[in-house]
């Protein structure tokens, strides 16, 4: 594990693709930058996405790109695994306290050959795959991750021993220990991504009860290739689903559950997923309820009405109830729109659209505020959105409010300028600043 | 390096799986349960799977499993390499065990 230095000019806290951009930028511009991520792997939701929308590019492939060079870059620190306990305003910076978790594998030594997770006997539902898949107890945090390192999920040891035996290049390593360090930094940029609402948040579409009610990152994870399942199944009895039903503002622009706001993502991502469907499974219907499209950026207009044409119905209706048959199919109680009338529609499966939250709370770790609905307070969004309510802390990405993936990469280099231009007025340096080497 | 106590007794020196596993408590309760529930369920799909590929419904009904748990732990031992698709059937793929 890399040693943490005294001093940096940029804390990037977030790994996912706001904080790897904010981090490039500031490499870039020859800033030295400390980039935290509290989980063993960086590239955040997206690296998990199936494709994006409107284009249908696959996600990760846009995204690993953005890790290895954010991994690879000369003026970037990575610190996986770790968590951000205390930013502290002191004279010209900041201090900054950091938790290094253990992987209990010495991150120098392990080639991520996955023979120790091979050998581990013990199977846990993989968070990656929103608990649908397995992994190890030891494990390789995915395909994709950056760094390809093993870690040791120690709540499922068994502590039988068969991962050391089994590593080629000994790193595994039972001693390590939660290690608490410190570090200084000029100014700190809060990337944290995003959480979506709770399934269990409605009591009438089964408070998170029903099997095949899902969520739609789990449907993310179901349509990638290297899913849990490697195709498209329903979770209660791995049926090839015929009919699927998206249900729209399932988490959103709903007082009763605290979340009055628009998630600006779910019509969008439920229409890509429903098109998805179609390609995958033939003769499937996929039926979308909403009460409003809400298609505003570019080229979304026209990819809704690709859906609709390529067999996606899209129905004007609010979802009243779910409940669940003796089959595990789901009974829709919906009030159409169109007809003014009530009626039960059954579906094999059920994908909520859920919306977005905060991902991190800042509260007791960073003096700067919240706004009333979680995300970072912003109170100069109209001539500067990254500027948080401490001079010196800047926000990008979700953090700040919902958004999608190309606002989040905008903003989040807008962040990443207002913290170079703090920089330059503040005068910190964490070293003196020279041009990147020249690629031969 | 073992130890030689007075009494001429060879006390083997804690290793560092030793020292996590005294730390963390060992194993919970819990733990060994699922763990052994885990492995009586994988069994009975191994033993299940040498009739021939079955569905989920249909293993599930062989090893009386609840059919989502089923689901779980075959595509763990898919993912491991125990099992495989082989073919699909009135909408529900079949599973057979990997040869070999």
């Amino acid at each position: 594990m890399a040693e943490i230095r005294e001093r940096y000019d940029v804390l990037v806290i977030g790994g996912g693709i706001a904080g790897m951009q904010a981090a490039l930028d500031l490499g870039e511009q020859g800033f030295e930058v400390l980039l935290v991520e509290k989980e063993p792997s960086i590239g955040g939701i997206m690296v998990g996405l199936n494709k994006v929308f409107p284009t249908l590019d696959c996600s990760s492939c846009i995204c690993t790109p953005r890790m290895a060079e954010t991994s690879h870059h000369e003026r970037i620190q990575l610190q996986t695994y770790s968590e951000v306990r205390g930013v502290e305003k002191k004279g010209a910076g900041f201090s900054v306290s950091l938790l290094r978790k253990p992987r209990y594998v010495a991150e120098d030594k392990c080639v991520g050959c996955g023979l120790c997770e091979l050998a581990c006997s013990i199977d846990v539902p993989h968070e990656f795959d929103y608990g649908l898949g397995a992994r190890r107890a030891i494990y390789i945090p995915h395909g994709n991750a950056i760094p390809q390192k093993a870690v040791l999920d120690v709540d499922h040891c068994i502590f039988c021993g068969k991962c050391e035996k089994a590593c080629p290049t000994h790193c595994i390593n039972y001693a390590q220990e939660p290690e608490e360090v410190n570090t200084s930094v000029g100014a700190v940029i809060i990337a944290t991504g995003l959480n979506i609402t709770r399934m269990d948040a409605k009591k009438e579409y089964g408070a998170g009860k029903f099997q095949n009610v899902m969520n739609p990152l789990a449907m993310e994870r179901v349509q990638s290739s290297n899913g849990p399942y490697g195709r498209v199944l329903r979770p209660s009895d791995g049926m090839v689903p015929r009919s699927v039903a998206y249900v729209q503002c399932a988490g959103s622009r709903d007082r009763s559950i605290g979340v009055p706001y628009c998630s600006r993502v779910c019509c969008m991502y439920a229409l890509k997923q429903a098109l998805l469907l179609t390609h995958y499974i033939h003769g499937i219907e996929v039926t979308l309820y909403y009460m409003d499209i809400r298609a505003f950026g570019k080229g979304f207009e026209q990819f809704y009405r690709r859906a609709v044409k390529e067999g996606v119905k899209a129905v004007k209706g609010k979802v009243a109830r779910i409940t669940e048959a003796e089959n595990q199919d789901l009974i829709l109680r919906v009030e159409i729109v169109e007809t003014g009338r009530v009626e039960e529609r059954r579906h094999d499966l059920v994908v909520l659209s859920q919306g977005l939250l905060p991902g991190w709370h800042v509260k007791g770790v960073i003096p700067v505020q919240e706004a009333e609905d979680g995300f970072l307070m912003t109170p100069q969004a109209k001539v500067s959105p990254s500027h948080t309510t401490l001079e010196g802390v800047f926000v990008g990405g979700v953090a700040a409010g919902p958004k999608d993936i190309p606002d989040a990469i905008v903003e989040a280099g807008e962040a990443a300028m207002a913290a170079a231009n703090y920089l330059q007025r503040s005068g910190w340096r964490a070293t003196a600043r020279t041009p990147l080497k020249a690629v031969k | 390096m073992n130890e030689t106590t007075q009494t001429g007794k060879v006390v083997k020196e804690k290793t560092p799986l030793d020292i996590l596993r005294e730390r963390r408590g060992g194993m919970s309760e819990e733990l060994k349960e699922y763990f052994k529930e885990q492995q009586r369920i994988k069994k009975a799909l191994r033993k299940a799977l040498k009739d021939g590929p079955k569905s989920v419904p249909d293993l599930a009904s062989a090893c009386s499993l609840d059919k989502q748990v089923t689901l779980w732990h075959l595509m763990a031992m898919r993912r491991y390499g125990e099992v495989v698709e082989a073919a699909e059937q009135n909408g529900y793929p079949l599973y057979a065990l990997k040869e070999g």
